[in-house]
């Protein structure tokens, strides 16, 4: 599978300049820093440095970008940790567990096991692609509405798997979530549930309802208290504890690698990068033997939402590459500045230029090293948010998040959208409804619609074209043995126990 | 407290209503979204989703109500009372974030942003004049000045070019 002749080119291409590293470390820091702001997004930087990559050889420029994007998939972590603010879909999972351990005092954990699972996935998705960038990308073509239909279906199960103390409860936020998601023009061009604005015609804009619902509600929580975290023994930033949060995410070896496989495979999809973090949690939540623990501040669930939201980062690139295909806006602008230097991506590219396909992945992996040391010394600065008093912090945090969503949106549809979501999350938390069920059926409604109206339109309405799809049908097979799974497992235990009772 | 037939019943009103202000809110989507179009392209996941919500809200809302023995006493709240004054600092907090979403177009972000962190950082508790007189008017300059010149959707400002 690997071109040697390609690769050793690839390596001198690495080795025999000093340049091309060069950019290394300030993409990176970019891409950390990019996400420390409400509403800036990872697209958005790579555009606003769009202007500078004609200066740049090709392959800096690629790196330049591939490190501002490795930054910033670790980046939307920290302050979906402090603040419970997930600056995109991509940290969404990682809100679960993050805040409440940061709100306990081991915000520095808490990061560490962020960072190494981040770096662990972008890792394994990138050794992956060094042997199989090219089946990985065809793989991708097989990929149709059905088997995106039934991720999306997978998606939603986590609206199960979250749906708190009151059943009925958390299915109806679920519910209300998903319903949200398809306000707007329909495939039919028609609006609705606008209310007749023009501003809702694309639908209610995604992040600045998850950071009013999340952050925005978490944040009126807290008007009353002094400290993030309250103890002030526990309000250190300390480098030692971030590094024991480090070693602690390799304790959980199978979440860790569940999760870069996972988010490996769904990265590939247009779309996939959103939701990887939530398919990884979901999945580690239901085999975990004690899975009442997630989202209490359970370590496993920030490695599963880390390693999947990384190494989806790298499947995103596989399709790039290979296809020509950006899976999302990041990987769109990417094309762009491949356009900058007269180069298309896709199999041509692959083709014609496999040394520089290698020398891609080859600094990528090299950045995994960068980016433990650059994001470690990143977070040692940003822990220092909990030493912040929140009548500091919570003013600014709201005002930086009401005028990133207003860039978000590109029109004031982002502030109320966000102001609307701040009342709605603050009220659904006090009757115990679990907002992150409403905020999974939100990212996920206008995708599922899509995708359920594409199967239906290619099926024709005959149920068993999904026998033509052997993808989706394993896909949804493996979706049922997970389901079932933990319950065949804990009927198990029961009757082994009920035999030990018997026999004494 | 209601009585139905000679029964106590205990209602969690407030619930009661959040619910079914979630319910109407979905009934009224799937009739718009009905009223649209009703083709099944339009309603494909709305409409089972919505009647999936209502018998959800159905259970939710018998939740809400609960029989008491006539001598019992009143259920205490289901929900953990908020501390004094931390109420009146969390709607004060709703209200001057939604002054801030409906005045940043109409005055201009930059003034809106200065007044709410004034308004914000006095409500919260701080007193100290210097932190009142400098961290409002630095902090706007800088996101204010970060964003217009990052973004391509320049924000509407009082205070040099309006978007």
């Amino acid at each position: 599978m690997i071109d040697f002749t390609a690769l050793t080119a690839a390596l001198h291409l690495l080795t025999s300049s000093w340049q091309p590293w060069m950019v290394v470390i300030p993409g990176i820091l970019i891409g950390l820093l990019v996400h420390a702001v409400p509403g800036l997004t990872t697209s958005m930087a790579l555009a606003i440095c769009l202007p500078l990559i004609p200066y740049m050889d090709f392959l800096q420029a690629l790196i330049f970008m591939t490190a501002m994007y490795a930054g910033s998939v670790f980046g939307v972590a920290i302050p979906a940790i402090l603040l419970n603010v997930p600056g995109s879909a991509a940290a969404v999972g990682t809100t679960f567990d993050g805040f409440p351990m940061a709100r306990a005092g081991k915000h520095n954990e808490a990061l560490g096991l962020a960072l190494a699972a981040s770096c662990f996935g972008q890792l394994v998705v990138y050794l992956l692609l060094l042997g199989l960038a090219g089946p990985i990308g065809a793989f991708a073509l097989k990929l149709g509405p059905p088997e995106m239909l039934v991720l999306s279906i997978w998606g939603l199960t986590l609206i199960g798997t979250l749906r708190g103390r009151h059943i009925s409860r958390g299915l109806l936020a679920g519910a209300f979530g998903l319903l949200l998601g398809t306000v707007g023009l329909s495939a039919r061009g028609v609006p609705r549930g606008t209310f007749g604005l023009d501003l809702l015609l694309d639908g209610i804009p995604v992040v600045p309802a998850i950071v009013g619902l999340f952050a925005a509600a978490e944040l009126f929580n807290l008007v009353g208290k002094e400290y993030i975290v309250e103890d002030l023994t526990q309000r250190r930033v300390q480098a030692s504890r971030i590094l024991a949060g480090m070693r602690q995410a390799f304790e959980y070896p199978g979440v860790l690698f569940r999760g870069a496989i996972l988010g490996s495979g769904i990265g590939i999809i247009p779309g996939g990068h959103a939701i990887a973090n939530l398919l990884s949690y979901s999945s580690a939540r239901r085999a975990a033997k004690d899975p009442e623990k997630f989202g209490t501040g359970d370590p496993r669930g920030i490695v599963a939402a880390e390693s999947a939201n990384a190494s989806s980062e790298g499947g995103s690139m596989a399709t790039l590459l290979a296809l020509g295909i950006p899976t999302g806006g990041a990987t769109a602008v990417m094309l762009v500045a491949f356009s900058m230097h007269n180069i298309t991506g896709g199999p041509s590219f692959m083709r014609d230029h496999a040394d520089m396909v290698y020398a891609v992945i080859l600094s990528s992996l090299a950045q995994v090293a960068v980016l433990a040391v650059v994001g470690f010394a990143f977070i040692f600065v940003a822990g220092f948010v909990v030493k912040v008093r929140l009548r500091m912090l919570v003013p600014t945090v709201l005002s930086l998040a009401v005028i990133g969503s207003f860039a978000l949106a590109h029109n004031i549809a982002g502030p109320i959208t966000l102001a609307v979501f701040a009342v709605i999350g603050w009220i659904m938390q006090r009757f115990d409804y679990p907002v992150s069920a409403t905020v999974v059926g939100l990212l996920l409604g206008r995708r599922t619609e899509g995708d359920l109206l594409r199967t239906y339109q290619m099926s024709g309405g005959h149920f068993n074209f999904m026998f033509t799809r052997p993808i989706a049908l394993l896909m949804l097979f493996l979706l049922a043995a997970s389901m079932l799974f933990p319950y065949l497992k804990s009927g198990r235990a029961r009757s082994a126990a009920n035999k030990k009772v018997m026999a004494h | 407290m209601i009585n139905v037939a000679g029964r106590k019943i205990a209602v969690d009103m407030p619930h009661f209503i959040f619910a079914t202000g979630v319910a109407g809110w979905v009934a009224w989507f799937c009739w718009d979204a009905w009223h649209a179009s009703s083709s099944i392209e339009n309603l494909i996941l709305i409409v089972p989703v919505s009647a999936v919500a209502i018998i959800l809200y159905f259970f939710v809302a018998a939740s809400c109500f609960q029989r008491i023995a006539e001598s019992a006493e009143l259920p205490a709240s289901p929900r953990h009372p908020l501390a004094p004054g931390v109420g009146v600092k969390i709607a004060g907090s709703m209200a001057l974030l939604i002054a801030l979403v409906v005045a940043g177009p109409l005055v201009g972000f930059d003034v809106a942003c200065f007044f709410y962190m004034l308004a914000m950082l006095a409500f919260l508790g701080e007193r100290r004049i210097p932190v009142l007189l400098l961290v409002p008017p630095l902090f706007c300059v800088v996101v204010i000045y970060c964003f217009n010149t990052l973004l391509s959707t320049p924000l509407p400002l009082f205070f040099g070019e309006r978007g």
